[in-house]
């Protein structure tokens, strides 16, 4: 213990009061570092937010159940529950519905609301109904006993602005629904899910609202204590084949499986920021490090050991860490904010629905945040603390000029940055680990590993190469930075390494999110073609589980002559663990108008066959998520078939919420089971005719007769939505980029200073021997425009491998896809000179440092 | 530059340096009043703090004059702007310092041919000249190899080339001797005054060290930024 407060008091006297006296650099890491911090806290407690609200959702939506009776794609019949009850393995089996509603108001935000039987799911589910003011009443019998009566969660009747007593008219597919409000939920239990928005109705009501009669969407099962495997076999033994049973942590499990991906590449890349930030910490603890050797060496010669002087500087590394960390706290704050709608947005818009009304602060999160800022400062502090420690203690009688100690080999170093730049491409064949891209992330770091470490040979080559022609073309202002940059080292070469590292990643951004959008926008003007969509009222949202109503469908033929008409039907599966769709459409008329974006398999040969039903064609993300590709058979239960068809091709499909399969929908109901229309497109045959105008006409037409039951999106807006989604998906990304950038930025403006500090007896120098303030200022701005120029060709160039990396590695074991390779010239053209003005700029504070100490200084006694 | 001057060749009247450290203020240099010649060797002595860095970097161009008058080669030092300050310190005078101050990315020829490559003239017209003061000094062997490959005698000697490359009117030297061994110094001492002798040069030395005092034309003292002892 004695030890340890003699420690702390050296680092002080030593340490902390000499970065006292340089509060403007000290300053500049701690912004670097709480930007970086900030940035990969919010980002993964925005995400956590929304796991969270998902998980909790489903965890009280499940509540006590032990198993879960599902028909995937369909409903299951009612009448089961009888035959449950009867079995003496079965303690309790409550039916559940759920569906999203609204209220009949334009521009309404729907909720969910639950049908069940208030005494067969009590034991099942935990929810309190608000004590009510007359003691007679029995909210929850009155659910039994009246028709269209409804209980509201808190946050809802403030939503709605409804009180129990008063009247809510809702609206569904079939039918609106003028309920009661009969009652208030306690914010606990049940009435917790989705955000604190939910609804609760009698089952029969639920049924008769949303036409499934005898239908329910699944039955929840509680066992008794003693029930056994056997029970459980016996208990699926009875179901019918169609029906599945599952524990319910399985839609639970499938959703946190597609957000944690989203999560880890969110994760990395604001851990950009932080990794760029680390090469401040270098550079600061590595100026304290030299430009105090001689106090190093007096340190020792009165005493202090090696090791003293080792975890003094890693203790300066820690110390910067801790700062940065609290000073991202506020920074955190505002930021958080931002990131926690566009997160969970993009969660709910690509994955599954999330609503997240508020943060709770993870501790492991923010202890996880902690250990990771600190942690990479201390690995930063930590090579400089070790050429701290071999300062000799004689040199405390030295009265050496500051010259160039001898530094490891540029050549070695850039052996070692070829040799980790070689692994990157087979360690990026490596297949993923555990549903991550672990070997791909490796890949990554390697890549930005190699380069910084090629940064100090590339500076020497490229400044020596090209010397003597600058003192030609530019003056000697600009050889004597080449000179500079040329011997100056790693001190230089790690804000190179933080400036490639920074523009490496935006290089490789733009060129991925333009190959992706790209790539999409192509899918989107060839898949998701048609002039006009019509689905069920809130269809999308209810995953389209309700059939287009007959009345509509009998309509629709009216306009048979002016525009082909295409029902579709999208079931909603899981192949294990992973979600995905199965499409049915009319293929034969649908490859009349657009086609699939192909990517395995010959279209003229696979087209035929597809029209013709013999098998079906997958996404690309359905074929990498479950190894089945062109040859394998695909199997499912669809409602109350058994489907087993040949995939023939392999197609991209950027579609959210997982995979696809494609199969004819006549040959379906033909083969299988007769299935209702979920959605339709519209193809006008006069494709010679104004479009616009006659979708504007055929949608208004269709709103008068049948607008209430239907909603409908023309096809340009819905191109137009994807592409929007896509663009705000992406927002989150170009803000996490930007920041990293910004600390790169800082990088060189704090290295630049230091150079400038450092070589201030240098600098005075200079002026003493003839040279003017111009020309040592113009030195600066050579120097710093080595560093910049060499750092961002080289990030270019680690830009276009790491956008290989991303493209055809990270983002296929991440999500499954890949898209089509292009590079936006015009972005990128446009971009560099930006990024290069931005860190020239950064030069400037280290050019008004030049002359902070007099040149007199230079004849001061020593 | 004619490097034959009659007269003063150094002026100043009243000179005075002041320096302002927190809410103290700190005399460099106090009423000083002096006057050289031209062709001089003038040996300027005093101990820690007696103000001798601070009179030779006002009469380097360094620092400028709190309050006085001072006229060096022609060029009155209050009144001169940046830029001419800049060609003084380029043509008029050459700086030899106490650790030598060579740039350490540099090697001997072209530290030595820095001044007059900042002055703006070619390579072709530098070289001759470099290689002249080289083989004069002894280190035409020397002219690749980086400081940190040389000895205190030679960087030193290194730091006179670099100061006599534009042929400038005034030597100043700031203990050159003070992180040489006895011999090195003697033999810089001796270049010092042959620089005097055989090209005329003023030549004004601070220094501790007695070595200079044989050779000396002018003997200052200085105590307490105040000149005690001029003949």
């Amino acid at each position: 213990m004695r030890n340890f407060f003699f420690f702390l008091r050296l680092f002080v006297w030593f340490s902390l009061r000499d970065m006292r006296k340089h509060m403007g650099r000290v300053a500049t890491v701690l912004l670097g570092i709480a930007l970086g911090a900030a940035v990969f806290s919010s980002v993964r407690l925005s995400v956590n937010a929304s796991l969270d609200s998902f998980a909790k959702s489903m965890d009280l939506i499940a509540g006590q159940a032990d198993y879960v009776l599902t028909r995937p794609g369909g409903h299951v019949p009612e009448n089961l529950i009888t035959h449950l009850w009867n079995h003496r393995a079965i303690q309790n089996a409550s039916p559940v519905l759920s569906t999203y509603t609204r209220i009949a108001q334009a521009g309404s935000e729907p909720f969910l609301l639950i049908g069940f039987d208030p005494i067969l799911d009590r034991p099942l589910r935990y929810w309190q109904i608000a004590t009510t003011t007359d003691p007679k009443t029995v909210v929850w019998f009155d659910l039994l006993k009246e028709p269209d009566t409804i209980i509201l969660s808190e946050p809802l009747t403030r939503l709605l602005n409804r009180k129990p007593g008063d009247r809510l008219l809702l609206e569904h597919v079939h039918r609106r629904s003028n309920f009661k409000i009969i009652g208030k939920l306690e914010p606990e239990g049940l009435a917790l899910a989705e955000g604190g928005r939910i609804a609760l109705t009698d089952i029969a009501t639920f049924q008769e609202f949303t036409g499934l009669f005898g239908k329910v969407d699944r039955i929840d099962l509680k066992l008794k204590p003693f029930a056994t495997a056997r029970d459980l076999a016996d208990i699926r033994q009875m179901l019918p084949e169609s029906i599945q049973l599952n524990p319910p942590t399985a839609t639970r499990e499938s959703g946190q499986m597609m957000i944690r991906a989203y999560q880890l590449n969110l994760s990395i890349l604001s851990f950009a920021s932080l990794f760029v930030g680390m090469f401040l910490v270098y550079s600061l603890v590595a100026l304290n490090a030299a430009s105090r050797r001689h106090e190093l060496a007096i340190l020792r010669s009165t005493g202090a050991s090696a090791y003293h002087v080792f975890f003094i500087f890693l203790a300066e590394g820690a110390f910067l860490g801790i700062a940065g960390w609290l000073a991202a706290i506020p920074i955190g704050h505002f930021l958080i904010k931002y990131l926690l709608h566009g997160v969970s947005q993009t969660i709910s818009t690509l994955f599954v629905r999330v609503r997240v009304d508020a943060l709770s602060l993870s501790v492991f999160e923010i202890g996880f945040s902690f250990v990771v800022t600190v942690g990479i400062s201390i690995l930063a502090a930590y090579q400089p603390a070790r050429e701290a420690m071999r300062v000799p203690p004689k040199e405390a009688l030295e009265i050496a000029q500051l010259g160039m100690r001898p530094r490891k080999s540029p050549r070695q170093l850039a052996l070692g940055g070829l040799f980790c730049i070689l692994l990157v491409l087979p360690l990026s064949w490596l297949p993923a680990v555990l549903g991550m891209p672990l070997p791909g992330y490796v890949s990554v770091l390697l890549l930005f590993v190699g380069f910084s470490l090629l940064a100090p040979w590339a500076l020497q080559r490229i400044s020596h190469r090209f010397s003597s022609v600058l003192r030609r073309r530019a003056g000697i202002p600009a050889y004597l930075a080449s000179r500079y940059v040329r011997d100056s080292g790693t001190r230089t070469a790690v804000s190179v390494g933080a400036l490639i590292t920074a523009v490496a990643i935006f290089a490789a951004l733009v060129i991925m999110i333009y190959s992706f959008r790209q790539t999409v926008e192509y899918w989107t003007y060839e898949t998701i073609k048609g002039d006009l969509f019509l689905t069920s009222k809130m269809g999308e949202i209810n995953r389209f589980r309700y059939a287009i109503p007959q009345q509509v469908i009998d309509n629709l033929q009216d306009y048979k002559s002016e525009v082909d008409i295409l029902p579709n039907r999208r079931f909603f599966l899981n192949y294990g663990k992973f979600p995905y769709e199965f499409e049915l459409l009319d293929i034969q008329r649908f490859m009349q108008y657009a086609s699939f974006f192909w990517l395995k398999g010959d279209p003229h040969k696979i087209g035929p066959m597809l029209k013709g039903g013999e098998g079906v064609i997958v996404s690309e993300v359905f074929s990498n998520r479950t190894g089945l590709t062109v040859g394998d058979v695909f199997e499912a239960q669809i409602e109350e078939s058994y489907v087993e068809l040949p995939i023939l091709g392999i197609v991209r499909d950027y579609r959210t919420q997982g995979g696809v399969v494609f199969y004819s929908m006549p040959h379906f109901n033909a083969q299988y089971h007769q299935t209702y229309w979920g959605g339709v497109r519209f193809f006008f045959k006069d494709r010679s005719q104004d479009l616009d105008l006659a979708v504007a006409k055929l949608r208004n037409e269709i709103i008068d007769r049948m607008g209430d039951k239907v909603d409908m999106y023309s096809g340009k807006g819905l191109r137009g939505a994807v592409l929007r989604i896509f663009d705000e998906t992406f927002a989150v990304t170009t803000v996490l980029l930007l920041i990293a950038l910004v600390i790169a930025a800082l990088g060189i403006a704090t290295t630049l200073t230091v150079m400038v500090l450092e070589r201030s007896q240098q600098l005075n120098t200079l002026f003493a021997v003839g040279a003017s303030f111009r020309q040592i200022r113009t030195m600066i701005f050579w120097e710093a425009g080595f560093m910049v120029v060499i750092g961002e060709l080289a990030g270019v160039v680690c830009g276009f491998l790491l956008s290989y990396l991303l493209v055809y590695v990270i983002n296929r074991q991440s999500f499954g896809w890949t898209f089509l390779y292009g590079v936006d010239w015009g972005s990128l053209g446009l971009s560099i000179p930006l990024i290069m003005i931005t860190a020239l700029a950064a030069a400037l504070p280290a050019v008004k440092m030049v002359f902070r100490q007099p040149p007199a200084t230079l004849l001061r006694e020593r | 530059m004619n490097s034959e001057t009659s007269g003063s060749v150094i002026s100043a009247k009243k000179l005075t340096r002041l320096y302002q450290l927190g809410h103290s203020q700190i005399i460099g240099i106090n009423q000083v009043d002096l006057e050289i010649a031209g062709g001089e060797l003038v040996v300027l002595k005093g101990n820690s703090g007696s103000g001798k860095s601070t009179l030779l970097s006002l009469l380097a161009g360094l620092d400028r004059p709190s309050r006085g008058e001072l006229i060096v080669a022609c060029h009155d030092l209050n009144k001169t702007s940046d830029s001419q300050l800049t060609h003084f310190r380029r043509q008029i005078v050459g700086m030899i310092f106490q650790s030598f101050n060579l740039l350490p990315t540099l090697n001997v020829l072209e530290n030595i041919s820095l001044p007059a490559l900042l002055a703006g003239k070619a390579i072709a017209e530098i070289r001759p000249k470099a290689m002249a003061l080289l083989e004069w000094l002894g280190l035409e062997a020397r002219l690749n190899h980086l400081p940190a490959q040389l000895s205190g005698g030679e960087m030193q000697r290194t730091a006179i080339a670099r100061a006599l490359i534009n042929d400038p009117a005034i030597i100043l030297a700031d203990e050159p001797t003070g992180n040489l061994d006895s011999r090195n110094g003697q033999i810089v001492i001796d270049l010092l005054a042959e620089l005097n002798r055989k090209w005329n040069r003023t030549v004004l030395i601070a220094t501790h060290s007695t070595l200079a005092d044989e050779i000396a034309t002018v003997r200052i003292g200085l105590r307490d930024g105040m000149i005690t002892d001029h003949p």
